[in-house]
């Protein structure tokens, strides 16, 4: 493996926001998940208190929704559906059981991935506006009880969504060794280029670490 | 309080069920007479004595209701509502504090183990140490009882002053009741003494007379003999109160099916994980700069 051959899959930039809005979102699921399920309100406790995770879910939840905000403008282009992507996703059996020869080249994001990304843009924005209808003290009051027991009811149903997505975004990103790599480090080999995202190759703005540094 | 036998609890499901009862005690109610009350306002000036609480002093609103409304620091209120009858201006006084549900909507709205709980005797009371102030109680209650408090956002509302009770005294408000408004018993005693006085009202010509203690909650621990059953809204009170459609669906669907969900997503992750396992690259393979994706498998 030549490192000056590495491709830069990941800027700075995103790969900061990225992990930010992991750190975030482990604190808003672990409180919230004490919320939604109050036998499970131990997990709360890493706020310290039942009050304080009460306190801290709608902050960082903010602060998780908000960067990912920021990703959707960062990563917009590469989201876009194109030709191959439902051929690949009529192939999804032979992509689970790696049947390589059978899958369809994609570019830089994969058509699941790119569900993925939409599923936490729409589920983030309606997180924080459900959320910002329930946060007690400062914006509940302003809203009908009524409209206030919906936004409970949308909030829970797009928490659920979210973290089964990210139940699958952890999943599939521990099983194509070399992606959490990629999202640390920024670079992947062109090998792995070329086995999971072949056209990402084509792109003309890409980018090794050799180009990068000299 | 804590020796009184708790028999639902707010966070917890059937299948982890709050105490026992071992004891079977009867349900008490609060009788609330609106044809006797003549709006004296006594019920509310001990319930702020006994259970001590001291809301800011109000201005003058255009009503002589006072405070405007409910507050973690005012737990009964006497509300004067102005109603026109045939052309006549008419009070309508109403007691307004908790209902005292027998299928609480705040309860089943808590999102914390514990903090709402229902005793044996048929009293909600709020656990406000526990209370972690998300406020889900105040939208739930379909009499808008529960308010938060702005020092230290916790949920508060009447308990039927649970302490007194426990050493059989009656509650603050009933003992202070100079009309003979406000009683206070088992419910079973109160019910038969509702029915034997609306005979009479209806006899004396209020034909519309009825009990307020409305099936959509079970039925309430502080039922109201009212001069028009029809008209519940001339007191404030909602006409059919229930627990509201999304937070049954919110606890009866998508709790368990949310719980589904996450379980079937990481059962289907691990299956995969030991059956597919790791998807390797081989990096030893000279790097060839190929747009085009060989048929030759990558796999080890």
């Amino acid at each position: 493996m030549h490192k000056q051959n590495m491709i830069l899959r990941h800027k700075l930039f995103d790969r900061i926001c990225h992990w930010f809005v992991v750190a975030t979102g482990l604190v808003t699921f672990l409180t919230g998940f004490a919320f939604f399920f109050p036998s499970f309100q131990w997990l709360g406790s890493i706020a310290g208190t039942p009050q304080m995770a009460r306190f801290v879910h709608p902050i960082a939840g903010l602060m998780m929704c908000l960067p990912l905000m920021v990703m959707l403008v960062r990563y917009y282009h590469h989201n876009k559906w194109e030709k191959n992507d439902l051929t690949w996703m009529l192939a999804i059996k032979d992509v689970m059981f790696e049947n390589e020869d059978k899958i369809p080249a994609i570019g830089h994001y994969n058509p699941g991935q790119k569900v993925l990304f939409r599923t936490f843009v729409v589920t983030s924005i309606a997180l924080t506006i459900t959320g910002i209808m329930m946060w007690q003290p400062y914006f509940a009051p302003y809203f009908e009880a009524s409209a206030i027991q919906w936004a409970i009811l949308i909030h829970a149903i797009c928490a659920v969504i979210m973290l089964i997505f990210v139940i699958v975004h952890f999943w599939m990103a521990t099983w194509v060794e070399g992606s959490v790599a990629g999202m640390l480090y920024g670079y992947v080999s062109r090998a792995w280029c070329k086995k999971h995202h072949p056209n990402m190759l084509n792109d003309p703005e890409l980018k090794t670490n050799k180009q990068e540094k000299h | 309080m804590s020796a009184q036998d708790i028999i639902l609890s707010s966070g917890t499901s059937e299948l982890t069920p709050a105490a026992q009862v071992r004891r079977k005690l009867s349900k008490v109610a609060k009788l609330f007479d609106a044809t006797k009350c003549n709006g004296c306002k006594a019920c509310q000036v001990s319930c702020s004595e006994w259970n001590d609480l001291r809301a800011p002093v109000g201005s003058f609103q255009g009503s002589y209701q006072n405070p405007m409304d409910l507050s973690s620091e005012c737990w009964t209120l006497m509300k004067y509502q102005e109603v026109e009858e045939n052309n006549k201006l008419n009070w309508r006084f109403a007691h307004s504090a908790c209902m005292h549900c027998d299928d609480p909507a705040c309860l089943t709205a808590c999102s914390t183990k514990g903090a709402i709980v229902q005793r044996a005797n048929g009293v909600v009371d709020f656990d406000s140490d526990k209370c972690t102030g998300c406020g889900y109680c105040v939208s739930a209650c379909p009499f808008d009882v529960p308010r938060l408090d702005p020092i230290d956002q916790k949920a508060y509302k009447c308990t039927m002053c649970s302490d007194r009770i426990q050493v059989g005294q009656e509650p603050a408000c009933v003992k202070s009741c100079i009309t003979g408004a406000l009683k206070y018993g088992t419910r079973e005693d109160m019910l038969f003494i509702a029915d034997l006085r609306i005979k009479e009202l209806r006899k004396r010509g209020y034909v519309n007379a009825g009990l307020y203690n409305p099936e959509g909650v079970g039925g309430t621990g502080m039922i109201m003999i009212l001069h028009d059953i029809n008209q519940p809204q001339n007191y404030g009170l909602p006409a059919d109160p229930k627990t509201s459609v999304p937070i049954k669906l919110w606890q009866d669907v998508v709790k368990p099916l949310g719980a589904a969900g996450i379980i079937a997503t990481v059962a289907v992750a691990c299956l995969h994980r030991i059956t597919v396992g790791r998807n390797l690259v081989e990096e030893d393979e000279p790097a060839q700069f190929d747009h085009t994706h060989s048929d030759k498998s990558d796999k080890e």
